[in-house]
């Protein structure tokens, strides 16, 4: 009796701890798409050996988790910036920023050369937050304009050239393999995941990011300290990115002056996945990891089960499709008016014949 | 402005200087700003070095002038323009062997009609531009590299080099630009539709409340955008005479850029191409001063960014729009 | 009512001023508020109370003048600063998150909510708090999004006052309230003020504010006029303090009802949750009022008639031809022209000059094949201004430069004198717009009623039902309850909106 009672309270505390940590309710659509995508791609993965023809190994779930580490913290900066209605499309420039500048200063000591590569990162998101959050400009021109700006940055540190990392110690040591499928860096990444989602759903920061995104106006009002908030926002992104980028830069020993739109693309589509909306206001760390994870997965499945390149850029595309589809306001709205068509016509008929 | 205190302020009698003249002014002291260090610069007072200029604009320059349509609208900005140049470039260097006239109808209609599709999803569905153009931009990437199983396209006919000359000089595309920004101008201005754009990005619940033609209007921004991309997109393929799939190179960015640094409001229901124009212009001059002045690649793109920034600061703080 | 003067002042405002460019909005307000009191701010539009309120929760700095709460003298730089020195605050605007739970509304930017969440604690709170409200029908786990308008303005308030804040202001509260639920919030309020905690509370209902405040402070021009006990007080001397003048209020015209044909028939009308089917026929030149509280369904008609309501069934016809439900641009091309509530956000294009917004929905008329005609435009926006009321040399100012009524003056400007439009709907047409421009408001209704046009509005409003309708239907729970014609009084009127027997 009591043992159930327990029980059912353990349920009811886990389902609720985690609803709220991937972001409440189960209810709608909107908010079980990183759950769902997760499950799909990984249903999808354990069933490509029936393509590839041969067993999955660790070796493949070791790459998925690279490619994890490569996007994860890059992802995670954009999604809490998007969480929080903004959109910072300068963390690709930052990523490439940190891996150029800890590539050039980390020769001998890689730990200094993340801290020279987070510093600019926090400084650079630091400086953006304060214009957007003082003059209230909207985030996606100036993210832009400083994204450039960063990509000129580095093409003149490295005079448009990759730049080689010497330091193979420091190469080998963040692709090492942890239990077969991790490395330092995935770990890492998926520290950085975990300890977002500890702080953000544990205390009142959680609340007022998605306050700021939901409703700014509203959010001021309440006493929010937006202002702060936002400047914390974008110090966090370019950190972030920085930091991914300098392990990037490690990872490959070497580091591209510029890395294209691609990673950036990609990882607003990992937080879209996660449950994130471009309008702000929803989403949550452990619905960017599922997102994260789902296309760290989908590009592993194609490697392991050699498809086309283009079969990958077509599966995004029907992938955000479906996000399109679900959050459009006016699909739903023209849903609702295709019904209330076939209502009105099946109302009007026993009505127009009952009358005399 | 928010409540009734803002109209309160504004409604008094006292003028300040009208924001148009305050604009102007800026306008004309960062030109001194960056005119000076230009026509100090040896060899960039010459006539040679004024075509290289508008050359290099024309490019970007006519899918911006198009872009500055779609942003006016209200739909921000497509991310899958360089994809749709791409394809477009594709399209029309493998139908040369119908005859150039064909095979640039084949382009433009294709670049319309990829643009108006994404459009009508923003207008009809009121769908998040950047979710839709980046899924776009996967689905017509991904098509591209598919149907020309990832190699390059080589026209079958050599028509195409027509669009090489150079009348006076000038390569032809500067000429498009031209013509292309007169008739995007003139549409915003001077016709129902154009002045519709305005309304719908200025406020589209408004809008449709009142009953104006959002739909309609958004898909008529994007498909006139998208006949600006196609067209950028054959001059490319003509330039190059052949065509990959990276063929669109940083072009969707590169866009934006030059109608952000034209002024136009990424929040829609301000702006014109013919500031369009001037900013892909001033990109240019800057890039070219910076090169005729030995920095290389690295500081132009640097100091692009910058010149973004600054006028997007700029415009914003100027309008005192974005009080959220 | 609580008793007066309970303690010493808690608040004392001395010689406030704030000026926006150059312009003033308050150039010289004092007043003091005891601890316990219930303070009404009373003026109409532009008379500084908003911006009063602003500088008192810390969302404007003065420009000159004093705030001195509990004996000290205050800055207030920020909301934030505002709260430490014990200010609570309702805003004018809807202020809550509705991507957040309620709950988390609650705590958003409390300054006693701890840094790590304490849930347990913190829902039992809140729960207290809603209860004390009447509010035993929302959960604190329920997304804010899932509340109707009403209940989210009853969760702001809730929020305020379970702040402990010494001063609680609460600026246009009840705009959006039933009878019933203003009968909680006036109580809740006046259990907090019975703590000792001081009110400030600005509405434009003024029945509300003498039976609610203690004391009223009038504005007028940036400057308080009067200030004196509420006990005595009518709302014909307070609207005379507020205006200088005594307001003038013109002597309804029942016009003649014109040829039936030209009538719009509304049949069984329905919109799921909102409306259950709704059955009219308004002829032309008679003015048709909905009377309904928020939630009635009564702005749902109108909505739903301007194809806004994408799941509304039924049918409507406008002399004769139908009218297409769920499509706004269908519905205007019906002959629907329809005025919203939420003049900012779904109304006026507030960036853009008058002219522009007078002439935006006749612009195919104006031009030809497509192009526009500027002096055609021109001469239209001229006349439409005239005969609107609206001063000429404003046409080339962003209509968001301009004062609530002027703003409302081209917003129904834009559906006059256009060929196209056979009904104007109208909901709420005078919110947030002053004494005097809804006389004038009421006059160009007056007039195009009397052009042949049907004119229908919603409103909440007892004086302006009565003052402007010629039938009157009231609504109730998504369905009419009754249809007054030639005299009837509010108290009548009243009974039907509220449900009358159940409440009264």
């Amino acid at each position: 009796m009591t043992g159930q009672m327990t029980g059912q309270m353990i349920g009811r505390m886990t389902r609720r701890v985690i609803g709220r940590m991937i972001g409440r309710s189960w209810g709608r659509p909107e908010h079980a798409m990183p759950a769902i995508s997760l499950l799909l791609v990984l249903a999808a993965f354990a069933c490509s050996p029936l393509l590839s023809g041969r067993p999955l190994e660790a070796f493949d779930v070791y790459n998925a988790s690279q490619g994890f580490a490569q996007l994860g913290l890059l992802a995670l900066a954009i999604g809490i910036t998007m969480i929080a209605g903004e959109f910072d499309l300068s963390v690709a420039g930052t990523y490439a920023l940190g891996g150029m500048l800890a590539v050039q200063t980390g020769a001998h000591s890689p730990v200094m050369g993340v801290l020279a590569a987070v510093a600019a990162g926090a400084a650079v998101g630091a400086v953006q937050g304060g214009l957007i959050a003082r003059l209230r400009v909207p985030s996606l021109p100036v993210t832009l304009a400083t994204y450039i700006a960063l990509l000129g940055l580095t093409y003149t540190m490295s005079g448009g050239l990759s730049v080689t990392y010497a330091n193979a110690d420091a190469t080998l040591w963040v692709d090492q393999q942890i239990a077969g499928v991790l490395s330092p860096r995935s770990l890492l990444t998926l520290v950085a995941f975990l300890l977002a989602a500890v702080v953000l759903g544990g205390t009142k920061l959680g609340r007022e990011l998605r306050a700021i995104g939901g409703d700014r106006r509203a959010s001021r009002v309440a006493g929010v300290g937006v202002d702060r908030r936002i400047v914390g926002i974008f110090t966090l992104s370019g950190t972030l990115a920085a930091l991914g980028g300098a392990l990037l830069g490690y990872s490959y020993a070497s580091a591209n002056p510029d890395p294209g739109l691609q990673p950036l693309i990609l990882a607003i589509v990992a937080a879209l996945l996660g449950g994130v909306s471009l309008a702000g206001g929803r989403g949550a760390p452990l619905g960017l990891l599922a997102g994260t994870l789902s296309v760290a997965l989908l590009a592993q499945i194609v490697a392991v089960t050699a498809l086309p390149d283009f079969s990958t850029q077509l599966l995004y595309a029907a992938l955000l499709a479906v996000i399109v589809a679900v959050e459009s306001p006016g699909l739903r709205q023209a849903i609702e008016r295709l019904r209330a068509r076939r209502t009105g016509s099946t109302a009007m008929t026993p009505s127009q014949g009952g009358r005399p | 402005m928010t409540a009734e205190t803002g109209a309160v302020a504004a409604d008094g009698s006292a003028r300040r200087w009208p924001p148009r003249v305050v604009t102007a002014g800026l306008a004309v002291i960062l030109l001194a700003l960056l005119l000076i260090p230009a026509v100090t610069t040896p060899r960039f007072l010459t006539l040679d070095n004024a075509r290289a200029i508008l050359a290099s604009a024309a490019f970007v320059g006519i899918t911006s002038v198009g872009a500055t349509m779609v942003m006016i609208a209200g739909s921000g900005v497509s991310l899958a323009t360089s994809q749709i140049a791409t394809v477009v470039a594709m399209f029309f260097l493998g139908t040369q062997h119908l005859g150039l006239g064909a095979a640039l109808l084949i382009a433009l209609a294709a670049g319309v009609a990829l643009n108006a599709f994404q459009g009508a999803v923003i207008g009809y569905w009121k769908a998040d531009p950047i979710v839709l153009t980046i899924a776009g931009g996967f689905a017509i990437g991904g098509a591209a590299t598919w149907f020309s199983g990832g190699t390059t396209v080589y026209p079958g006919a050599r028509g195409f080099e027509v669009l090489n000359a150079t009348p006076l000089g000038l390569p032809l595309a500067v000429y498009v630009l031209l013509a292309v920004t007169v008739v995007v101008e003139w549409t915003l201005r001077r016709t129902t539709a154009g002045r519709q754009m305005y309304l719908v990005g200025e406020n589209r619940a408004a809008a449709r409340a009142a009953g104006l033609p959002v739909g309609r209007v958004t898909v008529l921004a994007w498909a006139v955008s998208g006949a600006c991309v196609a067209l950028t997109g054959v001059f490319l393929a003509s330039f190059t005479t052949s065509a990959t799939v990276t063929l669109g190179g940083t072009l969707t960015l590169d866009a934006i850029a030059a109608v952000l640094v034209g002024g136009t409001a990424i929040s829609g229901g301000h702006g014109s191409a013919v500031r369009t124009l001037g900013g892909a212009v001033l990109i240019s001059v800057i890039s070219d001063v910076l090169l005729l002045r030995g920095y290389s690649t690295g500081v132009q793109i640097l100091v692009k960014g910058v010149l973004v920034l600054t006028v997007v600061l700029v415009v914003h703080v100027r309008s005192g729009r974005g009080r959220r | 009512m609580s008793q007066p003067e309970r303690g010493g002042p808690l608040l004392r405002v001395e010689g406030l001023a704030h000026a926006f460019n150059g312009v003033p909005a308050v150039q010289q307000v004092s007043f003091t508020v005891g601890a316990g009191q219930i303070h009404g701010l009373c003026g109409h539009n532009g008379a500084g109370k908003s911006t009063v309120v602003k500088m008192l929760s810390g969302q404007l700095a003065p420009d000159r003048g004093r705030i001195v709460i509990g004996g000290e003298t205050v800055e207030l730089r920020g909301r934030q600063a505002a709260q430490r020195a014990g200010v609570a605050l309702v805003d004018q605007e809807l202020s809550v998150v509705p991507a957040l739970t309620v709950l988390d509304n609650m705590l958003l930017g409390d300054l006693g909510v701890p840094f790590v969440n304490r849930r347990r604690a913190a829902a039992a709170r809140c729960r207290r708090i809603l209860d004390d409200l009447g509010l035993e029908r929302i959960d604190p786990d329920q997304p804010l999004s899932a509340l109707g308008i009403g209940e989210r303005q009853l969760v702001e308030i809730a929020k305020a006052l379970g702040q402990n804040a010494r001063l609680v202001i609460l600026d246009e509260p009840t705009a959006t309230f039933s009878d019933a639920e203003s009968r909680h919030v006036f109580a809740a309020i006046r259990r907090v003020a019975a703590t000792g905690c001081s009110v400030v509370f600005v509405s434009h209902r003024l029945a509300e504010v003498l039976d609610l405040c203690d004391v009223v402070t009038v504005l007028r021009d940036g400057r308080d006029v009067a200030t004196g006990p509420a006990a005595g007080l009518t709302v014909d001397e307070l609207i005379t303090r507020m205006l200088g003048e005594t307001s003038h209020r013109p002597s309804a015209a029942r016009g003649p009802a014109q040829d039936p044909a030209h009538a719009l028939r509304i049949e069984n009308l329905r919109v799921p949750g909102r409306l259950g089917g709704f059955t009219l026929t308004a002829p032309a030149g008679r003015v048709h009022a909905l009377a309904g509280q928020l939630g009635s369904g009564a702005s749902d008609v109108l909505r739903a008639l301007a194809g806004l309501h994408p799941g509304a069934t039924g049918t409507a016809e406008l002399r004769g031809r139908p009218v297409p439900l769920r499509d706004p641009v269908r519905a205007a091309r019906g002959g629907v022209a329809f005025v919203s509530g939420d003049r900012k956000s779904e109304g006026l294009f507030l960036g853009k000059p008058s002219a522009w917004n007078l002439v935006a929905t006749r612009l195919p008329a104006l031009g030809r094949a497509g192009v526009l005609r500027p002096g055609h435009e021109r001469r239209a926006a001229r006349a439409l201004a005239e005969r609107s009321g609206l001063p000429g040399e404003r046409l080339d100012d962003p209509v968001g430069t301009l004062s609530g009524g002027n703003q409302q003056k081209v917003f129904v400007g834009r559906c006059l004198e256009n060929a196209d439009v056979l009904a104007l709907l109208l909901d709420e047409p005078t919110r947030g717009v002053d004494v005097g421009g809804r006389a004038a408001i009421h006059r160009l209704l007056r007039q195009a009623a009397d052009s042949g046009l049907v004119v229908i509005f919603a409103s909440t409003e007892l004086e302006e039902l009565l003052e402007l309708g010629d039938v009157i239907v009231t609504m109730r729970d998504g369905r009419m309850v009754g249809r007054h014609e030639g005299d009837v009084d509010g108290a009548l009127l009243m009974r039907d909106m509220t449900g009358g027997a159940e409440h009264a």
